[in-house]
């Protein structure tokens, strides 16, 4: 934790520092949840950051070193950046351009293609901003931009290291451009490589010498991680937080601008929003970093009342102190967003995805007997200190304690309880952020939030498979997925577990029952099948193997685990979600057709029997299938 | 478009009159073929393949040899089986008792021999031996009976239909007492069956209906355990007519079931996307054809709202297109008489000296063009309220049957809807968008490359980019048809039928697409 340091300094230098802390908060706020959705944005914060007198925010991609392998190691090649807004494609490309000695006023025009030679002698194209090269929506092609992309699509094809390229553009732009260029073979050839590249998730092709790098496909997680550090190390928040600055009302102990600021360097706090944004990631939510950045912002600064921006500047604070409602400015509300209005929460990505967990609105009677009843409850009392009151910021004060006794004193339908209840919102949130991974199994933590099972998909199935570990998923669990499909597939209530049951019914593979036995594959190995979890690509994927040769894989988000692992509770599909239905639905297809392929391969039977399973469940919902055999007449 | 369809090369000449002894008009027939008719798309996909199902048999399927008229063929009628599945409400309730084997099967034979109807003998005794067990019998009974088409519709026993698992579920639709009937069976089927034989690709799509029909697949077996013996031969069947020898929409109703065959679905899903399509294909053959004969200039459109929570501009614009689109075929029969009225054979007749002259003169044009004999006639012997009667009475003849193609069939596969409005208008359903993908999506394509491809083929528009094609500038306002886009985005995207890259950029998934 950064120790705010008591330096001897000079009264010039504290006017001067405190100058300096406010243009700070003042331009840090432009990283902030504001509606800004300008292609520009990485220039115009470079711009007010020269203003400000402080330095951007600012940290290497974690993609860096690759980017900059493909230009300079042996075999060079172009790359494409691409990713949707806000994803750092330009702020990159500037740090390779700067990287490999670019001409620095080169890149502080506004041109959006540049070049530079490499070592090698080859030149290097850069286009920076292709939606800004490429001409205008109905307006015709000039000829040069139109060569250079013509260039470029045949250079991925037959190298002629003499031309390479480095061009950002989000995915969209790109498809768009290579399907307004004119037609020709190696243009075509480039937009299918191009689309098979972003649909498919592939960074590179045989025989093309490309390197695609979609950053939009990248960890949020991680990116995270890099996030936060740059944002707590910057030295901004010295000038705020250290010496006599750090005495004023604005910046001082009661302030919440610097409780936030110290509870984001709380270990515990980012790991669990690390958590939170690493599911976003397993539920295919990417979140670019000029996102992570407005999160951190808010999280320091948000506070409901304060401005039309719902964030604090420093002369709020004495305001906020004196009404008593410091508690609105609690970081464990600003982090999904608590402190914005739900339309402005719905437009910005990340609050809108964090927003989903539904973290404050789901909750467990223990959790709301601590926050109820705790204090008088001998059982409850040691969480109840814990975790309120002994946080005199954002826990149980004065006014939490008024409006919890009105609650529990008040007559039913009291409409005066609102305020409570809005309070326990905030409550349930701060809890998800406070309760310490020693103790989240036994308090359910993830039950503050829709996905239930969203800490045991972590914990047990990504951490033990993502690589570089090599673990194994539990038995219980593979079983209580396959429990899930096997309800949904067939359509009843099904107990077994041990089996992958398929049935269909006459008319339609996606009728809701299936009353005829196609087949069962064992989940233990056995002559070939079996069902087990692994990891395909970037999250885990149920794969159900027939034999040697034949296989499907159903790749497991966050949503569809949580939809198979309550089904398997006894949910009934239908009320949890239609597209994991409706996704379940496909695989299922898939299967059958894979069976079909297995049949063939172990060849077809030729004789004269027909042969009917009708499948159907006993008492207690083992499956069982009746053989029901006939001859066909010559 | 209006000249390559009335061109005379691409015309069929029009069958001699004696042909259709019952016919008092000939003008729809003449303008869409005989006939063209509301039915469910499910039972105009078995009518069809009444049809395939013979040809398949005479080793001609989807080939009309050269001869474009009669189409003469003899559907089969299976009665042992429909006796079995249709006429047959015992077997449930001795499938309930649990007697021995034995018991059921004697009282079950003896009540067939008592209820079964129209066969020359109600003798059921085969089916004893080919089964282990009476109760084995009634399971597989029952499952085929759960899987009837239209189960609900139909209530006549004869006009229930088996879920088609090969040919030995082809049967034709019969009265009560075993007569062909029309009512469910209305002969558009047989269109549908004279235009893939028309289109371009019917060679390419004759293995696949071939293997289809074929059914080897234990359900189509057991169907035919179920039978007596093999039927020998139906009842000829023909007259049915189709005026064109090829059309545009042949080729695409031909493409877009040799395309969902291509996919190879599992067991029988591709059926319903077949059903879809075949009725949608009709639908736009009628609405093309009307175009073509009322000279519209414009190109056909179906303006789609993706339903919103609350009235938009789409949704009236689409209300408005809807109703355009219905009066379309109206309009053609009203230009094909303004033709004759037009002609110059008329205005000859017009110029003759008296007007009884003219009039009985224009009778006969009017009995060889139209088939009409003018005996329901009784106005005064002038040839323009002569005409005027018959506008009229065609007009309200077309009402009652091919003018209500559009909007039934269109109900019916769900691309018509009435949904949170009292006017009709389209607005597709998520099972006619899976069919749209399944038979123009491979594999993966761009969305906006997926909207134009809709535009093109089949006239639909959902986003702003089509619309402002179609759309006059002063009543043009893109931001309510770029929502309308993001709705069906959305909704394919709930389907698992598309995957967003980020902003701008989308696919279209078809799961089974071809790799």
């Amino acid at each position: 934790m950064i120790q705010p340091e008591r330096l001897p300094v000079s009264k010039d230098a504290a006017y001067r520092n405190k100058d300096l802390a406010l243009n700070w908060i003042r331009f840090v706020r432009k990283y902030g949840p504001i509606p800004a959705n300008d292609s520009a944005f990485e220039e115009h914060t470079g711009k007010a950051a020269n203003r400000a007198g402080v330095s951007p925010i600012t940290f290497l991609h974690p993609r860096f070193a690759e980017v900059l392998q493909c230009l300079t190691g042996q075999e060079i090649l172009s790359v494409i950046l691409t990713g949707t807004a806000g994803d750092g494609k330009t702020h990159l490309c500037g740090k390779i351009w700067t990287e490999l000695r670019g001409d620095p006023t080169a890149w502080a025009s506004n041109n959006p293609y540049i070049y530079l030679v490499l070592p090698s002698g080859a030149k290097l194209h850069v286009i920076r901003d292709l939606s800004a090269w490429v001409p205008q929506q109905g307006a015709e092609w000039n000829e040069p931009e139109r060569d250079l992309l013509e260039l470029f699509s045949r250079c991925l094809f037959e190298s002629t290291g003499t031309d390479y390229f480095l061009i950002a553009a989000n995915d969209g732009q790109l498809i768009e451009t290579w399907r307004r260029l004119p037609d020709s073979l190696s243009v075509n050839k480039a937009r299918r490589h191009f689309e098979q590249m972003l649909v498919e998730d592939l960074e590179s092709l045989p025989d093309v010498a490309l390197r695609f790098f979609n950053l939009s496909r990248g960890s949020s997680a991680e990116l995270f991680d890099c996030a936060v550090e740059a944002f707590l190390e910057h030295p901004g928040w010295q000038y705020c937080f250290a010496g006599e600055s750090g005495e004023s009302v604005a910046f001082g102990p009661l302030s919440p601008i610097r409780r936030n600021f110290e509870l984001l360097q709380s270990t515990q706090l980012r790991q669990r929003l690390r958590d939170l944004l690493e599911l976003c990631d397993y539920n295919d939510l990417h979140i670019p970093i000029r996102e992570i950045l407005a999160l951190l912002v808010n999280a320091v600064l948000g506070h409901p009342t304060c401005n039309k921006d719902h964030l604090m500047v420093p002369g709020d604070v004495a305001r906020l102190i004196k009404e008593g409602s410091l508690a609105r400015a609690s970081i464990y509300n600003n982090l999904i967003g608590g402190n914005l209005r739900e339309s402005r929460r719905e437009s910005i990505g990340v609050f809108n995805y964090l927003d989903r967990f539904r973290l404050g609105h789901e909750t467990t009677n223990r959790i709301d007997s601590i926050l109820i009843f705790g204090e008088a409850d001998d059982a409850l009392r040691e969480y109840y200190d814990a975790y309120l009151g002994n946080d005199e910021f954002y826990g149980a004060d004065a006014s939490y304690r008024q409006a919890q006794s009105n609650y529990v004193e008040a007559a039913d339908e009291d409409g005066s309880n609102s305020k409570f209840l809005d309070m326990l919102i905030a409550q349930r949130r701060a809890l998800f952020f406070k309760i310490p991974a020693s103790e989240a199994e036994e308090l359910h933590l993830w039950e503050l939030t829709v996905f239930r099972f969203a800490g045991e998909y972590l914990e047990k199935v990504v951490r033990n498979l993502c690589p570089p570990a090599q673990g194994r998923v539990e038995r219980a669990i593979v079983n209580r997925l396959v429990r899930g499909l096997n309800r949904v597939i067939v359509g009843m209530l099904i107990t077994d577990d041990r089996k992958l049951f398929l049935g269909t019914s006459l008319q339609s593979t996606g009728a809701k029952v299936s009353r005829i036995y196609e087949d069962a594959i064992s989940v233990q190995a056995s002559r070939g099948e079996k069902v087990e979890i692994v990891w395909n690509g970037n999250k885990p994927a149920l794969l159900v193997t027939l034999n040697e040769h034949i296989s499907e894989s159903f790749t497991l988000n966050l949503v569809r685990y949580e939809f198979l692992s309550r089904v398997a509770e006894g949910a009934l599909p239908s009320s949890f979600s239609k597209e994991c239905y409706e996704d379940v639905l496909s695989f299922k297809s898939r299967l059958l057709t894979a069976l079909k392929k297995r049949r063939q391969q172990d060849g077809d039977q030729l004789d004269n029997t027909l042969t009917f399973q009708r499948l159907r469940l006993d008492e207690s919902g083992r499956p069982e299938n009746l053989t029901i055999q006939l001859t066909v007449p010559a | 478009m209006h000249e390559t369809i009335l061109a005379a090369d691409t015309a069929v000449a029009r069958p001699p009159r004696g042909h259709y002894p019952n016919s008092d008009l000939w003008l729809d027939e003449q303008i869409w073929g005989h006939r063209i008719y509301p039915q469910t798309p499910w039972l105009l996909f078995l009518e069809c393949l009444t049809v395939a199902e013979y040809f398949l048999r005479k080793g001609a399927l989807l080939d009309e040899q050269g001869s474009y008229y009669p189409l003469v063929f003899y559907p089969l009628r299976r009665m042992h089986l429909r006796n079995i599945l249709w006429n047959n409400d015992l077997i449930k309730s001795l499938e309930n008792e649990k007697l021995d084997s034995n018991t059921s099967w004697k009282t079950w034979l003896e009540w067939m021999s008592e209820h079964a109807q129209n066969l020359h003998e109600n003798d059921f005794s085969y089916l004893k031996p080919r089964f282990e067990k009476f109760s084995d019998f009634a399971f597989l009974v029952g499952m085929l009976r759960d899987a009837s088409v239209e189960g609900e519709s139909n209530k006549r026993w004869t006009s229930r239909f088996v879920f088609p698992f090969g040919a030995s579920a082809i049967y034709e639709d019969a009265t009560l007492d075993g007569k062909r009937d029309y009512i469910n069976f209305t002969r558009t089927g047989e269109l549908l069956y004279l235009m893939l034989c028309r289109s371009s690709v019917a060679n390419e799509l004759r293995p696949h209906l071939a293997q289809f029909l074929r059914g080897d697949n234990e359900w189509n077996k057991l169907l035919r355990v179920l039978e007596k013996t093999q039927e020998e031969n139906g009842t000829e069947r023909k007259s049915s007519y189709l005026p064109y020898k090829k059309h545009p929409c042949f080729d695409r109703l031909a493409e877009d079931w040799l395309r969902l065959f291509e996919l190879g679905l599992p067991n029988f899903d591709v059926l319903n996307h077949m059903v879809t399509m075949g009725a949608l294909h009709v639908l736009l053959y009628q609405l093309h054809v009307a175009a073509a004969w009322s000279n519209k200039q414009e190109p056909l459109t179906l303006l789609c709202e993706v339903v919103a929570p609350k009235k938009t501009l789409v949704r009236e614009l689409s209300i408005i297109n809807f109703q355009e689109n219905n009066s379309l075929s109206g309009e053609a029969i009203q230009a094909y008489l303004t033709r004759i009225s037009e002609s110059t054979e008329w205005q000859e007749a017009l110029a003759l000296a008296t007007q009884q002259d003219q009039y009985s003169r224009c009778r006969e044009i009017l009995l060889q063009e139209v088939w009409w004999n003018d005996q329901d006639y009784n106005g005064g012997e002038d040839p323009a309220t002569l005409v005027e009667f018959l506008r009229d009475k065609a007009q309200s003849r077309h009402q009652q049957h091919a003018g209500e193609v559009h909007r039934s069939f269109g109900r019916l596969i769900g691309l018509v809807s009435r949904r949170a409005t009292n006017k009709f208008r389209y607005a597709p359903t998520d099972s006619f968008l899976k069919t749209l993908i399944f038979a123009n999506v491979r594999q993966r394509m761009e969305l906006k490359e997926f909207f134009n491809l809709l535009f093109e083929r089949y006239g639909l528009v959902f986003s702003e980019r089509e619309a402002a094609q179609v759309i006059a500038e002063d009543e043009y306002d893109p931001k309510p048809f770029a929502a309308n886009a993001a709705r069906l985005e959305a909704r394919l995207s709930s389907l698992g039928l598309l995957r967003r890259l980020s902003d701008g950029c989308a696919y279209i998934i078809n799961p089974h697409g071809l790799e």
